[in-house]
């Protein structure tokens, strides 16, 4: 017995057959090649989408970052919610001012999506109301000029702090656009800064396109709210706390400083980072297991198809496994020459699969048009993608390797 | 005392099969001895057990009675693993259809019985070569099959039969499927390994060809009915 010889020979055998019947054993290791190269692209894309939210979660103020947004109010205050101002202005000077442990503070007058109008071009992003303090808690930076002073927010200046998105689309081959004007909704802007490009890593490179936060543009809050909102209201909150420690005292300081000014009616709610963290990692569970099913299924189908193709493969040849028996094939020999054989198609199935994922992820970066940017290679999916379908193609040659090695020589050399 | 000389020695040999509800004797108290360097034909109608000896010698099949030795071994009763050792190593089959696999070069082909039997060989191919050679069929090597006329591939069917210095080659009809003048050739190849010291039985209809062969052996309802040298 030599089990080494015995697989190299059973591999060397079964890459002839492979070779000698391209089609059928093409056709054979499709399913194969789909099921790969459809859990990798899945899980590399999820993997991506996941990677990048997680990245931008991080740059947004991590852990420390808290966020009040208004909400309705409960049940039991309904009929006396009208005496609350709901979120405005005064929130922002009352928390700076009554609260130590939060480190910086900013509204966020959300403006959305807007249409901005520079140079006989026009271009799409997102316009926000802020203060300087949004510097302290983004993990963003300046590429050029300045970011929003407290002279702005006073004076209600008509500046504007651009994205690397408005620079691309309207001030075309400028590298530097500190000084130049642009509207949005009519009014004009004069650019007092310019973001630094946030770079998403990518299979090429080239993260930027689909980055969202390059789309991010920033106007002084009390410009905003004078300009487009008419009213002291702001959209949200962000708050950075001084440390982790100090977060619960800081939550409960923030609700009891709101309770005040909203006059004791709770139209708002504190969110946490951590509890998006803990969605993104339910939302990342949700994925891989609907995934990995669907992968499996494939890869099972596939299975199938290598027994059925390796079962007529037996069929066919019978009068040579009379021949190879006769000659001094033992049971075992030919029994692995199929198995080998049915392993051979499914690890090329499976190398082929991973190549195609890394084509169809190629494919999806460039396709996918807006959201998160794709730009992994998720190793650990292709491993296991690749170990699956190797026992896959195993389980499935079992069987028809039995019926083969048990073929009696006699009756296999008379076989028409 | 084991006698050397001896390759096979047959003993009131039976084989029945149960087909449907009926007892077939394909054999049926055969005795037999085969000695070193006999040259036997094996004749007889269809279905008078010829076959079932052939298979019966060449390890294919186990007797359902009587005793059986190889090489002054008991092997009556040997498992299935045996019987196929024993066919890699010490017998060579010819078939009447060649049955050589057609993916396979003809080298590829002559040397298979060497991978089967495990005999520890360094020069596998060298080896094949040689046994191209005594059939002359070496300038064919990198050939497969299909390139091959039937004379030709029953040349290199022997060949294979060749490359593990067997003790005893079984041909079944080895020249039923080539024309007479390719069934002459087979023969004198036949006749010439005998030259050279190899113990051949072989299963034929053909009387031309039993005239070859120095004993006959005549079968008929599973017994042997004459067994005579020439």
């Amino acid at each position: 017995m030599n089990p080494v010889g015995d697989i190299y020979t059973g591999a060397s055998n079964g890459l002839r057959e492979v070779w000698s019947n391209k089609v059928r054993s093409l056709l054979s290791m499709s399913g194969i090649i789909l099921g790969v190269a459809a859990l990798v692209a899945m899980v590399g894309i999820v993997q991506g989408m996941l990677g990048n939210m997680r990245a931008s979660f991080e740059r947004s103020g991590g852990v420390l970052k808290l966020e009040v947004h208004p909400r309705e109010a409960p049940e039991e205050q309904q009929h006396i919610a009208g005496i609350s101002p709901g979120m405005t202005w005064r929130d922002i000077g009352a928390i700076e001012k009554a609260i130590p442990l939060a480190a910086f503070v900013t509204p966020v007058v959300d403006m959305n999506w807007e249409r901005f109008v520079a140079k006989g071009r026009r271009a799409g992003a997102i316009l926000h109301g802020v203060t300087p303090d949004l510097m302290g808690i983004k993990n963003y930076r300046l590429k050029h000029g300045r970011f929003i002073s407290d002279f702005d927010i006073e004076a209600k200046s008509p500046v504007i702090v651009v994205g690397g998105h408005i620079v691309r689309e309207l001030f075309r081959g400028q590298a530097k656009v500190i000084g130049e004007q642009l509207r949005v909704r009519g009014q004009i802007y004069t650019i007092v800064g310019q973001m630094e490009e946030v770079e998403a890593g990518g299979i090429g490179g080239g993260g930027r396109r689909f980055n969202w936060e390059s789309r991010l543009n920033y106007i002084p809050a009390t410009t905003a709210m004078a300009r487009y909102k008419g009213d002291d209201e702001v959209n949200r909150i962000e708050i950075l706390a001084a440390s982790v420690e100090t977060m619960p005292d800081l939550m409960e300081q923030i609700e009891n400083t709101l309770t005040q000014t909203h006059r004791g009616i709770f139209d708002f709610e504190i969110r946490t980072q951590e509890e998006q963290m803990a969605e993104l990692k339910k939302l990342e569970n949700s994925f891989t297991y609907s995934l990995g099913g669907i992968a499996g299924i494939s890869l099972l189908v596939g299975g199938i198809g290598i027994m059925n193709v390796m079962l007529a493969s037996v069929s066919e040849r019978i009068r040579e496994i009379g021949v190879r028996k006769a000659i001094g094939a033992r049971s075992h020999d030919i029994f692995i020459q199929f198995l080998a054989e049915a392993v051979v198609i499914s690890v090329l199935g499976g190398l082929f699969g991973l190549v195609a994922s890394v084509g169809l992820l190629s494919l999806a970066r460039d396709l996918i048009p807006e959201g998160q940017n794709i730009n992994l290679i998720p190793v650990t999916a292709m491993f296991y993608g690749f170990l699956f379908s190797s026992l896959v193609g195993l389980a499935s040659g079992i069987y028809p390797a039995l019926r083969a090695s048990r073929l009696d020589p006699i009756d296999a050399l008379r076989y028409e | 005392m084991i006698d050397t000389g001896k390759v096979f020695e047959l003993s009131a040999i039976r084989r029945t099969y149960q087909v449907g509800g009926e007892l077939v004797r394909a054999l049926d108290g055969v005795d037999l001895t085969i000695r070193d360097r006999e040259f036997i034909a094996v004749i007889g109608t269809s279905g008078s057990g010829k076959s079932t000896l052939m298979h019966t010698l060449g390890f294919m099949d186990s007797p359902s009675s009587g005793r059986m030795s190889f090489e002054g071994r008991d092997v009556s009763a040997i498992g299935r693993g045996e019987r196929a050792r024993l066919r890699a190593a010490r017998i060579g089959f010819v078939f009447q259809a060649f049955n050589l696999l057609s993916k396979l070069t003809v080298l590829d082909n002559v040397v298979l019985p060497l991978i089967y039997s495990r005999k520890r060989v360094k020069d596998k191919r060298g080896l094949g070569m040689r046994a191209l050679e005594r059939v002359g069929m070496e300038h064919r090597a990198g050939h497969t099959p299909g390139q091959l006329s039937g004379g030709e591939r029953q040349r290199v069917a022997i060949a294979r039969s060749l490359i593990n210095e067997p003790r005893l080659i079984l041909a079944d009809e080895p020249t039923g499927n080539l024309d007479s003048k390719n069934r002459g050739r087979i023969m004198e190849l036949f006749a010439s390994l005998m030259d050279e010291g190899i113990t051949l039985a072989l299963v034929t209809h053909d009387d031309e060809v039993a005239a070859y062969a120095k004993r006959r052996i005549r079968m008929q309802d599973g017994r042997i009915v004459e067994d005579s040298l020439s």
